[in-house]
């Protein structure tokens, strides 16, 4: 038995051409695709300069699909790792900028600037915009509002302004325009709106700036891979032929510029599987992406549709929960837009024999809660309800979700006051601030060799990557940190003149030899380093990183580190090690992000973290499940349903007339565009109204994958808000009463 | 050098009569030089004065065998043949007769003694004309730093004057050329401004780039009867030899030139053409065959095996995409190896090394370890791990900035310190590196201790203070080895300073008198000591074309802008000096022409082995002499070109291996992506006809 199902059987057994499969949460998509990928390797008969191309959102399922495909091609004793690929967009992108940047004017080591330098580079367009055009905020802003006696509103100004300039570019990079091509189309207008102009000239300062340190960020990447494959037909045909499958995963967050690069890819006449499930949609809001690709596809004459009903994740109470909020949503919503949100096909548990079985079930596993809490009290609340009920579960994963990073940190502040264990899983991922923060001591003790706590604290670093699990292992690794304390001066220990050997002169059988040999082998390892030293910064993080991580995603991060010390020591010549450690230990506290070609977290694997709790957002815990799970904030703030009372988070109250400025400022940017010149002269307001919806749509699916994580138990609360004015979500109201009156 | 008896194609060639021109090719390792060598000796010992004799190689290092040759003690004593480039060539006769030529070749002040530019002078000069106009917008579109661009335009200017055409015309040919988006056309009209603008500003103040150089010479100097003559009664018998890897504008005044000789021997590599991203052409070269009445075909090789021919042949197959069936012999001459990290690759290669000195008794000189692009942290993690295993190891990467060589930022920091007056920045961290490799054997951690002590950023014109002045606990954790040093340093700053000179004086006296002296950190280091001479000569070739007082301090901050790299080349003749196992990236290898027993080749699936270095101002195809006018350059010719360069390489690289080739492949590179490119591809098709051959055996 191959441990497949039929319908998964169904979809490895793909002769070619195009299809599209529709899969539920829990249907092992990934583990499909990756079976039919191997499959592939296997059977097509490709040539040798041939791929089957994998494209996917997140990088988690990497490792598992290289392993068993390279072992397969070891045994027929050819060379592993050849015959696929498995990108995100953005690593897709860059592979085929990077073999051509010449098509796109770009020279062969081009660079991608990290967020916060893009960040900078964005906020000084900005504030230089806002200082010559005083009038631009106090024309936006809301009669009422006080903006002299104010300043904390003048800093919400700030950061809106902020906002809505990167969804703008980001906006005009998925269009395909550049700031020529926007100024050029708003010469045409008599008086253009002022979010047009705004948005045009920061834009172009932008990409001034941008262009100025020879850099380019994440979006013109994907803008570039397009127009590469657009300039030179050859160029096309080229990796048409080199990729004859393509395989797609999370299709349902394909966003439009994906679209578009993969059916040049594609062609006509070429093969491509798309797996998603548009439920699952939940990177749209002011993006190009769009579950409506999919859907479009699955209908396209010549495509095969297929769907993975089945799913063994969730207990039949949990799936019925789930199922139940498709109905409602479907028959019930009492916004008849809203209905076509989350569609059909409703998850089937598995059928008897199967292979991944359902949890037993356990209707009392499901928890709605109708109270009323404060904001404060609920966390508050989750945190005892865990703290109770942890000891008991040291085998369960368990998570809480929760809809933002600030309410996430709020959380982990309240497991450490009540000092239950945690993992985060927020903005940044665990694995970048242990990277960084592992180099950054690194680097601190290179700065300063005679210090005996940065050389310790390097060897304790060193010692939990190297004993992991391992209790034991890491107690001596911590003995022998322990013991560099007693050791006066360094020299005598890294650097010993002939009879004066710190460690040789440790008293016999007082010191365990393993703590012996661990710091023996340390010195070895930290001699070396020192003569790394007089190696350019960048250099030397790369050769630390290589004796440090053997995981792809530490190497993979390590090396974007060194780029961005490269970066730094280009731009201050002066730096010392000391301030390349400072900028790193940024990374490490989140202060700044890392250029990524996934933003997902690469690998993230709850079962690792069983008897503590995860703490991540419900974006970051697509794709990932555990036992219980506890959902917060389940209120008309976080999830709205368009109703009248409904209050939105882009909608700011110190903006005049209540007004979604981005969603304005968009709406009439894709006029533009499209050259609709009445759409670029609409009133002020339906934008914000259009927008109402789609966010509402969203944040459904959003309820919905967060319903799909819970294996065995699900908790759902909700709070009245920072002002006290929330109420409970609708479809939770529903779903209360719901699954009260249809078991 | 072991003495192996001439074949008899190779007696023909070195018992001829000094009279009428042979063309002679051959692929590399088959015997040419050898034969061209016996030749020349011949020539010597008939009595023919050694200063008639013209020996041209299109580059330095290529003459390397000759140079090795005119000094043999055996020789009649006398004066010796001139060997030299077409350019050094070039550059005597514009001295020698630049009067007759400057005015009609357009300078502005012919009465003044021309300057030559390297091509780290040129980027300065480049940078004051780009500057202003980037500010003005130029070069807007393109995402490009500022050395490279550079560099790119005083290509676009050698390419026109290598290949022949006129400067004016660069932009027009590029965009002809061009498929992409049409916003690119005006940055090629930007680059031509800057040509122009250049080539002005160099007229103008009587400066020559290799491009004017080159034009100067083929446009008014070899026209012009006087000088015909005199070159024509100087030399009367030419060897050229690589004329494969030479630009047509020579080839051009060699076929003009060649029936004047009394003798000539032309020699091709029949697999060469490594230096095509520089101008060189196999094809201008064939040409010249026609001139010559006397061909000699050589075949076979000294070096190459013949399983390693068959490798390489099965290998171009792979990558051409022809059918072939590879007898199972080629597994004894390769092996691939893989390894999902980089570390356990260089430690099994440092293994696998160790093993073929130790136990197969194989010379350290005899094996190299190739790859692509060799990165500082590559080479330092694979010289550390040799080095502990006590295996000699010496790397080459000539395209490699100076500053970025750990003795280089030593001696320049040394230069901050001796000249306090500069007030340049200096920092602690500078000082403690500066330490380590000035002094030898001193560790970091006493370095730190030295520098925390005795240097104050603060008071940086202070320099280094008296180790004497130090508690003396301090001073026992230092040592007074160390000590000792550190006073003899600071008097030595101290003398200087009452007699200061230009850097490159200062860079000399301080390398021979302190840096090399027994116990400072320059004794018995050869690389040191080549980087030293590299730089030396940067400063000088600097200091002579800015007419700045103070070109010292000027030549650091330029160095600390980045303006220019200090890229003197590394000479070749510092690599063939010691038995050692070389690191070096492939293409340069091959430049060296020095054959090894065995090859490792790094990083077998990266793209760089395949793809040409992607420059948006300029193009080695297009700019060519055989590039339709008008012709679009699309991805099929990139990818033929490609194929076949890298199809190139690797027959190259094989010809200069004897024994066998271990190809090593990294499952995450340094980034920690995966890689697929075409070199792990053909040794995919390689092993997948070879288990075929075997399961139908």
């Amino acid at each position: 038995m191959n441990g497949l199902r039929p319908a998964q059987e169904e979809i490895v057994a793909y002769p070619g051409g195009k299809m599209g499969v529709s899969a539920v949460p829990g249907s092992g998509k990934t583990f499909t695709l990756s079976y039919l990928a191997a499959r592939l390797i296997e059977q097509a008969d490709l040539f040798d300069d041939q791929e089957i191309l994998v494209v996917t959102l997140v990088n988690s399922a990497v490792d598992n699909f290289s392993t068993r495909i390279s072992a397969f091609l070891k045994e027929k004793k050819l060379i592993p790792n050849l015959g696929y690929r498995i990108r995100t967009l953005h690593g897709l992108a860059h592979d085929i900028v990077r073999e051509r940047p010449d098509l796109v004017g770009l020279s062969d080591r081009f660079s991608i600037v990290d967020e916060r330098d893009s960040q900078e580079k964005m906020d000084a367009a900005v504030t230089s915009w806002l200082r010559i055009h005083p009038e631009f905020i106090t024309d936006w802003t809301a009669p009422e509002v006080d903006l002299e006696s104010d300043r904390f509103i003048q800093k919400q100004w700030f950061d809106l302004a902020n906002s809505l300039a990167r969804s703008f570019i980001r906006q005009c990079k998925d269009l395909q325009l550049t700031p020529a091509d926007l100024q050029q189309k708003l010469k045409q207008l008599q008086s253009p709106h002022p979010l047009l102009q705004f948005g045009a000239d920061v834009y172009a300062d932008y990409q001034r700036s941008l262009n100025y340190s020879s850099a380019i960020d994440f979006s013109d990447l994907i803008r570039l891979a397009l127009q590469a494959l657009q300039a030179d037909p050859e160029y096309l045909r080229r990796l048409h032929y080199r990729w004859p499958y393509i395989l797609e995963d999370e299709a349902q967050d394909s966003s439009s510029l994906q679209e578009q690069i993969l059916r040049l890819l594609v062609g006509s006449d070429g093969n491509w599987v798309r797996v998603g499930d548009p439920n699952q949609a939940i990177y749209e809001t002011f993006t190009t992406a769009s579950p409506r690709f999919l859907r479009d596809f699955l209908r396209e004459p010549g495509v095969t549709a297929r769907s993975l009903p089945n799913s063994g994740r969730s207990t039949c109470s949990i799936i019925n929960l789930a199922n139940t909020l498709i109905q409602w949503t479907n028959a019930a919503h009492p916004v008849d837009e809203l209905r076509d949100a989350l569609t059909r096909p409703l998850i089937q548990p598995t059928p008897p024999g199967d292979p991944q079985p359902n949890p037993p079930d356990d209707p009392e596993g499901i928890f709605l809660s109708g109270q009323a809490y404060e904001a404060e009290k609920e966390i508050d609340t989750v945190a005892r309800s865990i703290k109770r009920w942890l000891p008991d579960h040291a085998d369960w994963t368990v998570a809480v979700l929760t809809s933002r990073n600030e309410r996430g940190a709020k959380i982990v502040e309240a497991l450490k006051k009540h000092e239950v264990p945690y993992v985060e899983l927020l903005q940044s991922s665990q694995s970048t601030r242990q990277t960084a923060d592992v180099l950054a001591a690194c680097l601190r003790c290179l700065a300063d060799p005679g210090s005996s706590a940065k050389l310790q604290d390097v060897l304790k670093k060193l010692g939990r990557i190297a004993a992991g699990d391992n209790k034991e292992a890491s107690a001596q690794f911590r003995a022998a940190a322990a013991l560099l304390e007693r050791c006066p001066r360094l020299e005598d220990y890294l650097a010993p003149l002939p009879g004066a050997d710190w460690l040789a002169g440790l008293p016999a059988g007082q010191v365990a030899p393993r703590v012996l040999q661990i710091l023996e082998d340390f010195r070895v390892q930290i001699a070396r380093w020192h003569k790394a030293t007089l190696l350019p910064v960048d250099q030397l993080l790369l050769t630390l990183s290589q004796e440090l991580f053997v995981n792809p995603a530490d190497l993979a991060l390590a090396h974007k580190l060194a780029l961005v010390m490269e970066r730094a020591a280009i731009s201050h010549p002066e730096w010392q090690l000391v301030e390349f450690a400072e900028e790193l230990s940024s990374v490490a506290r989140n202060e700044r992000r890392l250029p990524g070609f996934s933003e997902e977290d690469t690998g993230f694997d709850p079962e690792r973290y069983k008897g503590q709790v995860v703490v991540a957002t419900l974006h970051k815990a697509k794709g990932l499940e555990w036992d219980r799970v506890y959902l917060l904030s389940a209120n008309n703030y976080d999830f709205p349903s368009a109703q009248p009372y409904d209050n939105y988070i882009a909608e700011k109250w110190f903006v005049r007339g209540r007004l979604n400025l981005e969603a304005e400022a968009l709406e009439r940017l894709k006029a533009l565009a499209r050259d609709d010149l009445q759409g670029v002269h609409m009133e002020d307001g339906p934008a914000t109204q259009a927008a109402r919806m789609e966010y509402s749509a969203e944040r459904l699916r959003v309820l919905y994958v967060g319903i799909t994580r819970a294996r065995r138990e699900l908790v759902v609360t909700w709070n009245t808000g920072r002002r006290g004015e929330s109420q409970q979500a609708l479809p939770i109201i529903a779903l209360q009463s719901g699954w009260k009156g249809n078991p | 050098m072991e003495v192996i008896p001439l074949s008899p194609l190779q007696r023909s060639v070195a018992n001829r009569e000094p009279i009428g021109r042979l063309f002679v090719e051959g692929p590399a390792g088959s015997g040419k030089t050898t034969a061209a060598i016996a030749w020349l000796d011949q020539l010597l010992r008939s009595g023919i004065p050694a200063d008639q004799v013209l020996i041209l190689t299109p580059q330095r290092t290529l003459a390397q065998p000759y140079y090795q040759a005119v000094h043999q003690p055996d020789l009649p004593a006398g004066s010796l043949p001139t060997i030299q480039t077409l350019n050094g060539l070039a550059q005597r006769m514009v001295l020698l007769f630049w009067p007759i030529v400057a005015r009609e070749a357009g300078f502005a002040r012919p009465a003044q003694a021309p300057v030559f530019l390297t091509a780290e002078t040129a980027q300065f000069y480049m940078a004051q004309v780009v500057q202003p106009l980037k500010e003005e917008g130029y070069f807007r579109d393109i995402t490009i730093d500022d050395n490279r661009l550079y560099s790119q335009i005083l290509d676009n200017l050698n390419k026109a004057a290598f290949v022949g055409f006129d400067h004016t015309e660069l932009a027009e040919r590029l965009k002809a050329s061009w498929v992409g988006k049409p916003a690119q056309l005006q940055i090629y009209d930007q680059a031509q401004d800057c040509a122009n603008r250049f080539r002005a500003f160099c007229l103008e103040n009587n400066l020559l780039d290799f491009s004017l150089q080159m034009e100067l010479f083929s446009r008014h100097l070899w026209p012009s009867f006087l000088v015909q003559t005199y070159l024509k009664r100087t030399y009367q018998h030419l060897i050229y030899d690589n004329i494969e890897e030479d630009v047509p504008a020579v080839h051009d005044i060699l076929r003009e030139w060649l029936p004047s000789f009394q003798s000539a021997l032309l020699i091709a590599d029949s697999d060469g053409g490594y230096r095509a991203f520089l101008g060189a052409d196999v094809e201008s070269a064939a040409s010249l065959a026609q001139t010559c009445e006397q061909h000699i075909q050589f075949t076979g090789s000294y070096v190459e095996n013949e399983k390693l021919s068959m490798l390489s042949a099965y290998l171009t197959d792979a990558l051409l995409r022809r059918a072939y069936q590879p007898s199972p012999a080629v597994e004894q001459a390769h092996q691939i190896h893989f390894e999902r990290f980089y570390p356990t690759m260089v430690d099994w290669i440092g293994a696998s090394i160790e093993t073929l000195v130790r136990a197969d008794g194989l010379q350290a000189g005899h094996i190299a370890v190739l790859a692509p692009f060799v990165s500082d942290s590559l080479r330092f993690s694979l010289m550390s791990n040799l080095e502990n295993r006590g295996i000699p190891v010496r790397s080459h990467r000539p395209s490699r900035s100076l500053r970025d060589e750990p003795a280089a930022r030593c001696l320049l920091t040394l230069a901050k310190l001796a000249h306090p007056q500069w007030e340049l920045p200096l920092n602690r961290q500078e000082i403690r590196q500066m330490l380590m490799l000035a002094i030898g054997n001193l560790d970091l951690v006493r370095a730190d201790l030295s520098a925390q002590t005795l240097f104050s950023p603060r008071k940086p014109k202070d320099g280094l203070a008296s180790f004497d002045l130090l508690v003396p606990a301090m001073q026992e954790r230092i040592t007074h080895r160390v000590g000792e040093k550190l006073e003899i340093l600071r008097a030595w700053l101290r003398d200087y300073q009452a007699e200061p000179q230009p850097l490159d004086g200062f860079l000399a006296r301080i390398f021979g008198e302190l840096l090399t002296q027994p116990g400072f950190g320059f004794a018995k280091d050869l690389e040191a000591a080549a980087v030293t001479a590299r730089l030396v000569e940067s400063v000088q070739k600097f200091r002579r074309v800015t007419s700045n007082e103070d070109a010292g301090k000027l030549y650091l901050e330029m160095i600390a802008g980045g303006v220019i790299a200090a890229q003197s080349p590394q000479a070749w003749e510092e690599i063939g000096r010691t038995d050692a196992v070389l690191i070096s990236p492939a293409h340069t290898f091959l430049m060296v022409n020095r054959p090894v027993q065995v090859q490792f080749w790094l990083d077998a699936g990266s793209l760089n082995w395949w793809q040409r270095l992607m420059q948006p101002l300029t193009h080695p195809h297009v700019l060519s002499r055989r590039w339709p006018e008008g012709r679009k350059w699309t991805d099929a010719d990139e990818y033929a070109a490609n194929q076949e360069s890298l199809a190139r390489l690797v027959r190259g690289l094989l010809r200069r291996c004897s024994g066998r080739v271990v190809v090593c492949s990294v499952t995450l590179n340094e980034r920690g992506d995966e890689e697929h490119g075409p070199l792990l591809q053909a040794f995919q098709s390689l092993r997948r006809r070879l288990n075929l051959t075997e399961e139908a055996a």
